[in-house]
């Protein structure tokens, strides 16, 4: 027993001890005299009244000296402090973004002269556009932090003081992406083709050709394209002899398949300015009239083969058509983004059909491709191997009918 | 007991009875389903393909002892039949021809510019691009060269110039046709959808006079020009009638849908054919 009661307190205070930290049991403590009490109030107050009084009139001299800092403007209002990495990527559809006139931060036209034969919005705005709302991304320590501030990155290839290698204009560091200056775009372009062709229309197929060289408007290539013009596409779309594009199928046909009739897009607004310069709506200044703002998407720029094996040089001549009579669908779209330059069935089976009145001689026929698709399950007379070993579209079997 | 359980080849008469009934159901209703599902696909994948087609138009028209294919021309696809579109018709027979060459007389253009304009049956300043040639010498047009200078005195570049004097141009020479043409045709499309219900469709005659009207269902449509279409001695309008029955829109590119200004039993079309007036010039 008298060993037991040493053991029984230690247990006791282990107790209190779990009790206390796992439960949160407040402390049992003996109280202490009134007197005593008092005696460290009285210490207490003495030491906390100063240094409260201290810093109440530190606090009332520091808001007294704000007060004389002049309000922000509201086109000065400077972004929130956050994360510097957010501001390497450039929004259009950010808030504050959306919120401002176009000319607010892009001149037009900039200083063209430079780079440009003709006036245009041919650079990036200029670094005040971006401080005035931006100061703390580009000047505070924060921005300094590991590689520098990343706003920098919008236009410049790296941050550093003296680094003027910058992207390419129109092409920003739009989203985080790994490397940079991807062609995302942020803007679609609203183009409606049936209302230029009305204006464009006129009947003679061949447009006479200009004494020396031709002037091209829109792109770099050079166009020694004798043949007529039909339907003045070729106001905008000139023959493009540099663009390289893989070869449909391999090989043997690749030589056959020339890649060489795909046409130029209109890429600088040169084609535009030319007449939407000034009057004519939507003129130069105002760019919301072509461009509207769409979800971040990456541009096709080169075409892309995916379908037929199809060459406009092919069909011993005959496939030099105007190119509405193939490309029906184009005059109808209102918009560039998403538009594909397809072309119905209908527009093949005016030729390829077996049909004495309109079938050229040793010419392939929807029904050939049929029969064929009968024996080997694939279309390879028209069609890519990917393409060709689907089940032939309900529009094709109605074209056979 | 639980010996029994376990006992996998003692089964009750009973038990095996409802089992190969059991599988039996099973068999037949997947059966039915594997069918059931087959009709959904196909029917899915084909019906409203099938029932969709186009057809092609094919315009000419008689002038003289020849008969020539009409190109660059917009004609219009509206639901309907000419009785059902009779209010709209009757509009557009009364509606006043724009002829272009009276319009830029009216608005004081030069007998050159009316000439760059009639060479290539152009209706605006667009529609090609102007050589230098009709900026100066015995062929210049007087208003390209006065947009030219106001372009080079902003710009200090020839080519430029020569290229951008359209911007520089009166806005009643630049765009007035085109413009008073698009407000009368607006008007005439809202009233045809608004009594259709349904979007009128579009398309450009190519050089040969052909145009494509895809994806069209079976019905009846009248097709027009809605406002006439100058030729070189006479201005027409056509409003044709054509039921487009599903089979037509299989056939549809052997045998196009020809409108021509000569009477055709076979086409219900109500035409008129006007001799294209002689225009004054105003002074301005």
């Amino acid at each position: 027993m008298v060993n037991d009661e040493p053991k029984r307190k230690v247990t006791q205070r282990i107790s209190q001890w779990a009790q206390r930290i796992f439960l949160c049991v407040p402390q049992r403590k003996t109280p202490r005299p009134l007197r005593l009490r008092l005696l460290m109030a009285r210490r207490l107050a003495s030491v906390l009244v100063p240094i409260f009084a201290i810093g109440a009139v530190a606090i009332s001299a520091q808001t007294r000296q704000r007060k004389r800092v002049p309000k922000p403007s509201p086109i000065r209002q400077q972004a929130p402090k956050s994360s510097a990495t957010k501001y390497s990527a450039f929004l259009h559809s950010s808030e504050k973004h959306q919120s401002l006139a176009c000319n607010a931060c892009h001149k037009v036209p900039t200083e063209w002269t430079a780079k440009r034969v003709f006036p245009d919005v041919a650079d990036f705005p200029n670094h005040d556009t971006c401080v005035r709302c931006h100061r703390q991304q580009f000047f505070t320590r924060q921005a300094f932090i590991a590689t520098g501030p990343a706003i920098c990155t919008v236009c410049h290839v790296r941050t550093a003081p003296r680094e003027e290698g910058r992207f390419a204009f129109g092409k920003p560091n739009s989203s985080n992406q790994a490397t940079k200056a991807k062609d995302e775009r942020q803007f679609t372009i609203e183009f409606p083709h049936d209302k230029h062709q009305n204006v464009i229309a006129s009947t003679n197929p061949a447009a006479p050709s200009h004494a020396g060289a031709r002037i091209v408007r829109v792109s770099f290539s050079i166009s020694d394209d004798k043949k007529p013009d039909y339907n003045n596409c070729s106001v905008c779309h000139q023959r493009n002899d540099y663009l390289v594009i893989a070869p449909l199928s391999p090989q043997a046909e690749a030589a056959t398949q020339s890649n060489k009739f795909f046409k130029t897009m209109p890429h600088s607004h040169d084609s535009c300015f030319n007449c939407h310069w000034k009057n004519q709506k939507p003129a130069g200044e105002d760019c919301g009239g072509c461009h509207k703002p769409s979800a971040t998407f990456v541009a096709q720029t080169a075409p892309k083969r995916i379908s037929a094996m199809f060459s406009h040089e092919g069909g011993k001549g005959e496939h030099v058509m105007e190119c509405t009579t193939c490309h029906i669908n184009i005059t109808r779209a209102g918009t560039l983004r998403g538009l594909t330059p397809d072309v119905p069935i209908a527009a093949c089976v005016t030729c390829h059909k077996d049909n004495k009145k309109t079938t050229y001689p040793k010419i392939t026929t929807i029904e050939e491709e049929f029969e064929q698709y009968k024996k080997t399950a694939r279309c390879t007379y028209c069609h890519v191997e990917d393409v060709g070993k689907k089940k032939p579209p309900a529009s094709h079997e109605a074209a056979v009918q | 007991m639980k010996k029994e359980l376990f006992n996998s080849s003692v089964v009750h008469p009973h038990k095996a009875g409802f089992k190969s009934k059991l599988a039996g159901a099973i068999l037949l209703f997947s059966f039915f389903l594997f069918h059931f599902s087959f009709f959904l696909e196909t029917a899915h994948t084909q019906t409203p393909q099938a029932t969709r087609g186009v057809i092609r138009l094919k315009i000419k028209y008689k002038s003289g002892e020849a008969t020539k294919e009409l190109p660059r021309k917009r004609f219009f696809l509206i639901k309907g039949s000419l009785e059902e579109n009779r209010s709209l018709i009757e509009k557009i027979k009364q509606t006043a021809t724009l002829l272009r060459e009276c319009y830029y007389r009216s608005k004081g253009a030069s007998a050159a510019l009316i000439k760059w304009l009639n060479e290539n049956d152009c209706e605006s300043v667009y529609c090609r691009e102007i050589d230098g040639k009709y900026l100066t010498g015995s062929e210049a047009v007087p208003e390209f060269k006065a947009a030219y200078d106001a372009v080079l005195r902003d710009f200090k570049n020839p080519e430029l110039a020569r290229r951008w004097l359209t911007v520089n141009l009166p806005a009643e020479l630049r765009e007035g046709f085109y413009k008073q043409k698009q407000e009368l045709l607006n008007a005439l499309l809202k009233q045809a959808e608004e009594t259709t219900r349904t979007k009128v469709m579009s398309v450009m005659t190519d050089r040969k006079g052909t145009a494509y009207l895809t994806d069209l269902e079976p019905g009846v449509y009248t097709i027009s020009n809605l406002v006439a279409s100058e030729t070189e001695k006479t201005s027409i309008l056509w409003a044709c009638e054509k039921e487009v029955k599903a089979v037509d829109l299989a056939i549809a590119m052997r045998r196009p849908v020809t409108l021509s200004n000569e009477k055709d039993p076979k086409v219900k079309c109500e035409i008129v054919e006007r001799p294209l007036p002689v225009c004054e010039q105003t002074a301005k």
